[in-house]
């Protein structure tokens, strides 16, 4: 599953521009799994188990991730961005970057350190400041390699390191759609939708759509979200770990989650000796969001990994927290088919 | 000699200020086959004697520092993160949510801490770089084993072509210096210089300069020529205060500097058409040629800068034809700096 991530993280997807995501995907998957894209650009795939579930049940996760647009081209041919999704201009500045269709590299830097005042010294770059320079002059000759509203990704090499973390961009959420092609690979016991669903980031417009479209009594969405167990942050202020399991949230910005599904998520952990943790503050949000709302109402949970510097260049998840929210996701689905 | 393979050797090498092993290790072998090399023991400076000394001639030192702006390990926490310091005036804003190198007992991985957007209540602040942590993946006692207090980390981006002769990669500052260098002696082969030619590639120039005092005063020169990189214009900075990339190397004018040497350059740059620029400061340089003309007895010196663009970050841009052109200039100096024609200021 690994292996996995790391092909899904290095495609490059930011919200609006998932193709090369869902192309991957669809080839994965297109034998196991009955298939459908929708207009805006999901991927429904139905998979047929050996059995029919009392519950119509939908396990989602998303295809896109954070990144910048070009919404202008200086005359000096540097580029002006704007960040899709939310992303802290301190953790832009500095990095590479690839542009458009073609991959173009350039990188994202400003005047040198040596010739600001000592207050801008202190304050970041914001977006409105910020260019990329690809090592053109002049606007015209880059308007041949650049069109506005071509996207921009980071650049960022996998890596494992550490105790058992991994690192790389667009982990969030190139993780829940890895469980997801595992389990769509391992074959169900009981029918099941898996949507991989587009613009998560810029308010959960995917499966708003998706959800609809697949009416579920039940949604499992699976996730990436932040873990602060950083040195400057303490107590409820780390809101989760790495290396302590799974996340299971009962509250975030956009869902109150099922209760019966939070206990039961928690009950399925300890009987199975998976470790599992819920958040310490009312942070961050997901598809739920979106999914729980959908028609009359949906019984949603949340499955997410704990992840380090979320929306940066450099997502860090722990190996086993991986293996967890997979095998957890499972027994999961297992006790609610039938529920 | 292939300007972007040079280039790409030199900044791929790691070479903190302070320590520039790996970094001299390279020079010294770019350098062999023009001369007897030495890395002076005290400092580590990379010094090469060029080709035969012939007693009649003065000497002149052609000078590029070696070492680059990176961080330094101070403290390890309980739970197995970093804190550091800087070698060198790093430019802080670009930390956040950085991968590193940290050369302990082994290469390891880490990343610079940041806050999510979903969590942090205040991002209007650039952190100091004695603000940050460094993840290492690992637990105390591991962390412990691996790293100790002292060890060098280092933000890695080796050299990749952008579009055009541009470039980008760390430590372009200045092994973009050292690449005009060994470019000119290349250029030289076989050619009369006026000078007997000492190269010095400098250890720790980010810190204060300190390599060049010391290699200044060991090279016994009169005469010295120092290449670093300086400020290129980038987007919304105006044209007053820097140089344009591609528009060639900028030739020093200082009251610290040599006067008849910045117009000799002058000079020669217009007679054989070489695109350059002036650069002018008012007092010293903020160069190794600060350090190096009072090295010893003194020494007539001239900076030439190569135009760069984000200085100081890991995201820094150069042109090679910059590089190209810069390299031509002194070698075209070097060997016609006698012609005796007055500059034409």
């Amino acid at each position: 599953m690994i292996n996995e991530l790391e092909r899904l993280c290095l495609l490059d997807g930011i919200s609006g521009s998932e193709s090369e995501v869902r192309e991957y995907i669809l080839s994965q998957i297109k034998d196991n799994a009955e298939i459908t894209v929708d207009p805006l650009g999901n991927v429904i795939a139905f998979c047929k188990g050996r059995k029919k579930p009392k519950n119509k049940i939908m396990v989602s996760a998303h295809m896109d991730e954070v990144g910048m647009i070009v919404t202008y081209i200086n005359s000096d041919g540097t580029l002006k961005i704007s960040p899709v999704g939310g992303i802290d201009p301190r953790a832009v500045f500095g990095k590479r970057v690839r542009v458009g269709k073609q991959g173009i590299l350039g990188v994202i830097g400003g005047k040198a350190v040596h010739n600001l005042s000592a207050d801008e010294r202190k304050k970041p770059v914001s977006f409105d400041k910020m260019t990329v320079d690809i090592g053109a002059d002049n606007g015209e000759e880059v308007k041949k390699l650049v069109s506005l509203g071509d996207s921009v990704r980071f650049v960022s090499p996998f890596c494992r390191y550490g105790n058992g973390f991994v690192k790389c961009k667009a982990i969030d959420d190139r993780a829940g759609c890895a469980i997801m092609l595992r389990m769509i690979r391992a074959g169900v016991e009981y029918d099941t939708y898996f949507t991989f669903v587009v613009q998560e980031e810029i308010g959960l417009r995917g499966a708003t759509a998706a959800a609809y479209t697949v009416a579920p009594d039940y949604a499992f969405v699976l996730e990436s979200t932040t873990a602060a167990d950083i040195p400057s942050a303490s107590g409820a202020d780390r809101v989760c770990e790495l290396g302590k399991g799974p996340v299971v949230s009962f509250m975030d910005r956009h869902t109150v989650y099922d209760n019966e599904l939070y206990e039961l998520a928690f009950c399925v952990a300890r009987e199975n000796n998976i470790p599992c943790q819920t958040k310490t503050k009312i942070a961050g949000g997901n598809d739920a969001g979106a999914i729980h709302v959908s028609r009359g109402g949906v019984k949603t949970a949340a499955i997410s990994l704990p992840c380090r510097y979320l929306h940066s260049p450099c997502c860090v998840i722990n190996e086993n927290d991986f293996e967890n929210a997979y095998t957890l996701t499972k027994l999961l689905l297992d006790r609610t088919y039938n529920k | 000699m292939n300007t972007f393979d040079t280039l790409s050797q030199l900044c791929n090498a790691v070479g903190v200020s302070g320590a520039e092993n790996a970094v001299a290790q390279k020079a010294a072998e770019l350098l062999q086959s023009y001369g007897e090399v030495v890395v002076t023991p005290a400092l580590g400076n990379v010094m090469c004697r060029v080709g035969v000394f012939d007693d009649k001639k003065p000497t002149v030192i052609l000078d590029a520092h070696m070492d680059e702006i990176g961080m330094i390990v101070t403290y390890i926490t309980d739970d197995g993160f970093l804190k550091v310091s800087g070698c060198g005036g790093i430019d802080s804003r670009i930390l956040l949510g950085q991968q590193v190198a940290i050369y302990g007992k082994e290469k390891l991985i880490g990343i610079v801490t940041s806050t999510p957007p979903h969590l942090e209540k205040d991002s209007t602040a650039a952190p100091d770089i004695d603000e940050i942590y460094i993840d290492t993946g690992l637990d105390g006692e591991r962390a412990n084993e691996l790293i100790s207090l002292g060890d060098i980390v280092l933000i890695e981006n080796d050299l990749e072509r952008l579009q055009g002769g541009r470039v980008t990669a760390k430590a372009i500052d200045d092994r973009s210096g050292m690449t005009a260098i060994l470019l000119a002696l290349d250029l030289l082969k076989g050619r009369d210089t006026f000078y007997n030619i000492v190269v010095l590639f400098s250890s720790q120039e980010e810190i204060g300069e300190r390599g060049a005092a010391t290699g200044g005063f060991l090279s016994k020169a009169s005469t010295a020529i120092v290449v670093d990189v300086s400020f290129a214009k980038t987007h919304g900075e105006s044209d007053e205060n820097c140089g344009i990339m591609g528009k060639g190397p900028m030739i020093g004018f200082a009251p610290s500097l040599s006067g008849e040497m910045s117009d000799k350059f002058k000079l020669i740059a217009e007679k054989n058409r070489i695109p350059y620029q002036i650069e002018v400061m008012n007092g010293r340089t903020g160069t190794n040629a600060d350090a190096i003309g009072i090295s010893g007895h003194g020494k007539a010196t001239v900076t030439i800068s190569i135009p760069e663009k984000h200085m100081h970050t890991p995201v820094e841009i150069v042109d090679l034809n910059d590089i190209e052109n810069t390299a031509v200039l002194i070698a075209e100096y070097l060997c016609n700096c006698d012609s005796g024609e007055e500059a034409s200021v």
